[in-house]
């Protein structure tokens, strides 16, 4: 049986490859060649319920019985004179609330966050790691699709599907929010989109100061582009990873393609080094988020 | 819009699977990780903490005990100083004591020495004399043949006692 490793991103691109390549190889076999095809979409394994389980969502829930484990063996061994784990985590914390600490400005706040952040760099790392782990994308089954035999791994690594990443920079924009109205109170959070205080008090601070005829509205307009910006905020988050780590999985197919040994290695280590500053970009953007958004706007 | 979806196959429900991994991850790492760590890690601090404070003050006592200990030993070498000195000087006053008595009881013996010589010298010469008288009567006698009357006898062997003195 011919194989074809095809790398195109997108569907039509891809159909239109495999068949050039159809013609050249399944000519001499009268076979009917594999498509093994990059999908920019994950592909669904089986129904559970209302549920369509595609491969990176089996995949996400590996790597969050991964932190089940890793979390329940920490709680278990955690102790006031630190071993081996603690010791590693502790060390781990410790850089990453120095990080906080540049961003938060207080160390108590970083202890705060520590732990909604650290979620999504803890998730997002498993995530991106797991999609590298030979057999991920690479172990599957052959199901007939559009009259072609397209093969479709069973797993795929859990980042490298923008449901994946949409979710989770959903609830960090919304989380974000959330941590904002309760450190500031719902009527100033609210202000700082809809700026109806600035409205407000042009009549009061008009003889006073007149250019506040002019700023103001200005600054009721700025408040508007917020909004804006939060949209901004979820496209960028969630494109940001979906693209990167997707794009280390089409690069490390391609170069397994073109020569499947030796070759690819330097690319592996580039894809190990490339998932961890996703999720630590990732993360650190949310406590970016979040730490703008539980401080009262100054003017 | 529809062509997002469509391109990337958004699913709402696989969207709030996500959602529940998250929650279960953040659930997980709250619960079993941070909380629990940054509780132990804080108490360890507060018991380093405690323990360098203890350290400090021990280390002040001892310094302090130290110092008084030296403070005493000099207060009782001085104290012993000061012993030894009056020991000292009551030795020698009793040695001078002695010394006076001692000599003081030589003294009375000699006196009494020399007076009992005294008196045994007189005793003596007393009897000598009274010898001598009767050996004088007695001569006296034999050359008179006779005797005088009583008083003239007395008179003169006074005379010849006095005469020999």
């Amino acid at each position: 049986m011919a194989e074809t490793h095809s790398t195109s991103t997108g569907i039509e691109n891809n159909k239109s490859q495999s068949e050039a390549s159809h013609d050249t190889s399944s000519s001499a076999t009268g076979h009917e060649e594999l498509v093994h095809e990059h999908t920019l979409f994950a592909e669904p394994i089986f129904e559970l319920g209302p549920l369509t389980v595609t491969n990176s969502l089996l995949t996400s829930w590996i790597a969050v019985c991964i932190i089940l484990v890793i979390g329940l063996a920490f709680r278990a061994q955690l102790r006031a004179v630190p071993k081996k784990l603690q010791n590693i985590v502790e060390m781990v914390m410790e850089k990453f609330l120095e990080i906080f600490d540049a961003v938060t400005g207080s160390r108590k706040q970083s202890i705060k966050l520590a732990p909604f952040v650290m979620s999504f760099f803890v998730l997002i790392l498993i995530n991106n790691w797991l999609g590298l782990i030979p057999g991920v994308g690479s172990i599957g089954q052959v199901v007939m699709h559009d009259g072609h035999k397209t093969f479709i791994p069973f797993l795929r690594g859990g980042t490298a599907d923008l449901n994946t990443t949409l979710a989770l920079a959903s609830i960090a924009v919304v989380a974000s929010h959330i941590f904002g109205v309760v450190a500031v109170g719902a009527w100033t959070y609210l202000n700082k989109f809809i700026n109806i205080k600035a409205i407000a008090e042009i009549p009061k601070k008009f003889l006073k100061d007149p250019t506040i005829i002019i700023v103001n509205p200005i600054k009721a307009f700025v408040g508007l582009i917020e909004i804006i910006g939060e949209v901004a905020k979820v496209a960028s988050l969630s494109f940001r990873l979906f693209g990167n780590i997707f794009a280390g999985e089409v690069l490390l197919a391609s170069m397994a393609a073109i020569i499947a040994f030796a070759v690819p290695i330097p690319f592996m280590f580039l894809e190990i080094i490339v998932g961890l500053i996703q999720a630590l970009i990732f993360a650190i953007l949310v406590l970016i988020y979040v730490s703008i958004s539980t401080t009262a706007e100054e003017h | 819009m529809d062509s997002l979806i469509s391109t990337f196959h958004l699913d709402g429900k696989l969207l709030i699977a996500q959602m529940v991994n998250f929650a279960i991850v953040f659930l997980v790492l709250y619960f079993f990780v941070f909380k629990p760590l940054f509780k132990v890690t804080g108490d360890r601090s507060l018991t380093i903490e405690k323990s360098l404070k203890e350290a400090k003050e021990i280390e002040a006592r001892l310094e302090k005990t130290k110092a008084e200990q030296k403070e005493m030993i000099k207060q009782a070498k001085m104290d012993a100083a000061v012993v030894l000195e009056e020991a000292n000087r009551q030795a020698e006053e009793r040695k001078l004591e002695l010394v006076a008595k001692a000599k003081e009881e030589i003294g009375d013996l000699i006196n009494r020495e020399k007076a009992k010589i005294q008196a045994d010298k007189s005793e003596a010469l007393r009897e000598i004399r009274a010898e001598v008288a009767e050996m004088i009567k007695l001569s006296w006698e034999k050359i008179m043949h006779e005797k005088m009357d009583k008083t003239t006898d007395e008179k003169i062997l006074s005379k010849v006692i006095k005469q020999m003195e």
